[in-house]
């Protein structure tokens, strides 16, 4: 399935359903080693399930995974011992301490050596707690004492579900500096998360699944060059002279106007490093750009690519009747 | 070894292995209490006579341990359902699983840490019992001098034994119930239920449920006769005998530990 070296975890046709509900539907996914992979996709898109086959605790019902360069399936749970984990909210025995329930973690699956438990609940910053029962630590400490639980073994590769969890803005700095550390060791970090401003920050490559497939999948900056766009804004007046110009540049159907309060503006499908080849052709023709924006993040990009709206909506307009809709934020409007 | 030395350290810090225990002995106290008073009350001489049983050594060994048994097994069943259902509910199953760890494995040593503190229990409990009776006994002026007693004594072995493989069996069954309901409080609820509906059922089909597990259990502790009573010429009990009830919980005791052992294998872990 795969090329085995440089390759940590490598998924296909993956496909898992609950009763009539599809799940994963073929899922492939290729996650090089060395690096830090952040798994995006909206709720129900099939993360969790995915994390939960790569860790055995459930089966799929076809496909194949590999995980370290070795095929990964019942029978295989000796292949989790290289692999360190923390699905969904961290799992702990309220009546231990911080400190014993590692202890009590470490007895399980790969052998792990005492002193590491102390040495892991200094890096996640909890040897002050360390003797406290959990059932009185917050969000936060739980989700800290989860990362060290799930690096125990010292893993090759490292399976996080939303590890940003209850943390604090120190806290995520924190573990970004770690898994970014690890990853520089040459360890794989796979990390599923809803805050997509904080995997665009960790990141190495990135794949998006939706409805159980995968819908892109690669490098960061490629993605956001390939899906990047440029904003402009000109005076209103000029907004059709404007487009015309734009879209001999970007090409036929690149171009499209953003309606909403602040008038103006023209959104242009193209590699963000082209913005100056646009404000060269605008000003050629005597039109002058007031606002020049580049780039696309990882969230205009997750939206674009799942399929999936704002769940909030935008505020209303201004003069906005109340309960009224408020007007999308970048409909189309041809020129 | 490891797996089972963690998980005998884990049951040593929780909550539910002394609140079994304590309640086991508070019961036992509570019991020998209400003998005390109501020897000292009776106005039946005979019934005055048989209360101080409990007071009265040797004989007052085998009823304590019959006592820590009629208690302990149903204890035994929610001591054993709480731990197999903790493992769900929170979450920790899951962590061992991601880790590699044997799902059989963890199980059967989960139960095994459970079979040991169950022991531990028991003698702790007939211990505290014996204390209890001896101080009853001093209050209501029994003499303590068939404490002693050496036949009394050297049976205590294989009372012990028989009574501790009951409670493992009962501890069993109630680990397997959580396990597939993967629950603390479905577990405990359905081993109490069980319990009792047990007994209601055992009025109208003994020979049945002399089969079943706590009626088989208690079989082995009482080492029973293999007979029936019949009052009125109505059949009202039945017991298995002594080598046919060490069966039948054997028995229910492998059946137990398949199911829990099973059903983790085949589940799907979430939460």
């Amino acid at each position: 399935m795969t090329e085995a070296a440089g390759v940590a975890l490598a998924t296909q046709g993956l496909a898992k359903r609950y009763g009539s509900r599809v799940a994963l539907d073929g899922l492939d996914l290729r996650v090089p080693t060395g690096v830090v992979y952040g798994f995006l996709g909206p709720n129900g898109a099939g993360k969790t399930t995915t994390m939960r086959i790569l860790t055995g605790l459930v089966h799929a019902d076809a496909g194949q995974v590999e995980l370290l360069g070795r095929p990964f399936g019942r029978g295989d749970r000796r292949r989790l011992f290289g692999v360190g984990a923390l699905i969904e909210t961290p799992s702990f025995y309220p009546f231990l301490s911080g400190r014993e329930n590692l202890r009590a973690l470490a007895a399980t699956g790969a052998p792990t050596p005492a002193s590491r438990v102390d040495e892991l609940l200094s890096l996640v910053n909890l040897r002050d707690r360390a003797s406290d029962r959990v059932s009185g630590y917050s969000l936060g400490m739980k989700q800290r004492l989860g990362i060290a639980g799930a690096l125990l073994s010292d893993p090759q590769l490292l399976l996080l579900d939303e590890p940003a969890n209850g943390l604090d803005p120190a806290g995520i700095a924190g573990m970004r500096d770690t898994l970014r550390a690890l990853a520089a060791a040459g360890k794989t970090v796979f990390v599923s998360s809803h805050i997509l401003s904080e995997v665009q920050q960790l990141a190495d490559v990135v794949g998006i699944i939706a409805r159980g497939r995968l819908v892109r999948e690669g490098r960061i900056e490629q993605l956001l060059r390939e899906e990047g766009s440029v904003r402009v804004r000109v005076s209103p007046g000029e907004l059709p002279a404007a487009g015309g110009t734009l879209e001999a540049v970007a090409g036929p159907g690149n171009v499209r106007a953003e309606t909403g309060p602040e008038g103006g503006w023209l959104e242009v499908r193209i590699d963000p490093d082209r913005a100056a080849e646009l404000n060269q052709a605008l000003a050629s023709t005597g039109v002058f750009a007031s606002r020049i924006e580049v780039g696309t993040n990882l969230e205009e990009l997750f939206l674009e690519l799942t399929g999936t709206g704002r769940d909030l909506g935008a505020p209303p307009a201004p003069g906005a009747a109340p309960g009224s809709v408020p007007p999308p934020v970048v409909p189309g409007w041809p020129l | 070894m490891r797996l089972l030395r963690a998980n005998l350290r884990k049951l040593r810090r929780r909550p539910a292995t002394w609140v079994t225990f304590l309640l086991l002995v508070a019961l036992h106290a509570l019991i020998v209490f209400f003998v005390v008073v109501g020897s000292k009350a009776a106005a039946d001489p005979q019934a005055a006579l048989a209360a101080r049983q409990f007071l009265t050594f040797p004989t007052a060994y085998e009823l304590i341990i019959s006592l820590v048994i009629g208690i302990g097994g149903l204890l035994g069943v929610t001591y054993g359902a709480a731990i197999a259902g903790s493992e769900w509910a929170w979450g920790t199953l899951k962590s061992a699983v991601a880790r590699g760890e044997s799902r059989t494995r963890y199980t059967l040593l989960g139960y095994g840490a459970v079979a040991i503190y169950t022991f531990l229990g028991l003698v702790g409990a007939f211990l505290a019992g014996v204390l209890v009776s001896a101080l009853g006994a001093l209050v209501v002026g029994v003499r303590l001098d068939g404490m002693g007693d050496t036949d009394a004594l050297l049976r205590l072995p294989e009372q012990f034994a028989r009574a501790g493989f009951a409670m493992a069996m009962n501890a069993a069954f109630g680990f397997a119930i959580a396990t597939v309901t993967r629950s603390q409080l479905a577990g405990i609820g359905v081993g109490i239920g069980l319990f009792f509906a047990e007994g209601v059922a055992g009025i109208f089909a003994p020979h049945v449920i002399k089969f079943f597990p706590f009626a088989a259990a208690g079989a082995v502790v009482s080492g029973g006769s293999g007979g029936s009573t019949v009052v009125n010429g109505t059949e009202l009990g039945a017991t298995l005998d002594a080598n046919t009830a060490i069966l039948v919980t054997a028995a229910w005791l492998v059946v137990s530990l398949l199911v829990a052992c099973l059903w983790t294998e085949r589940a799907e872990i979430s939460g």
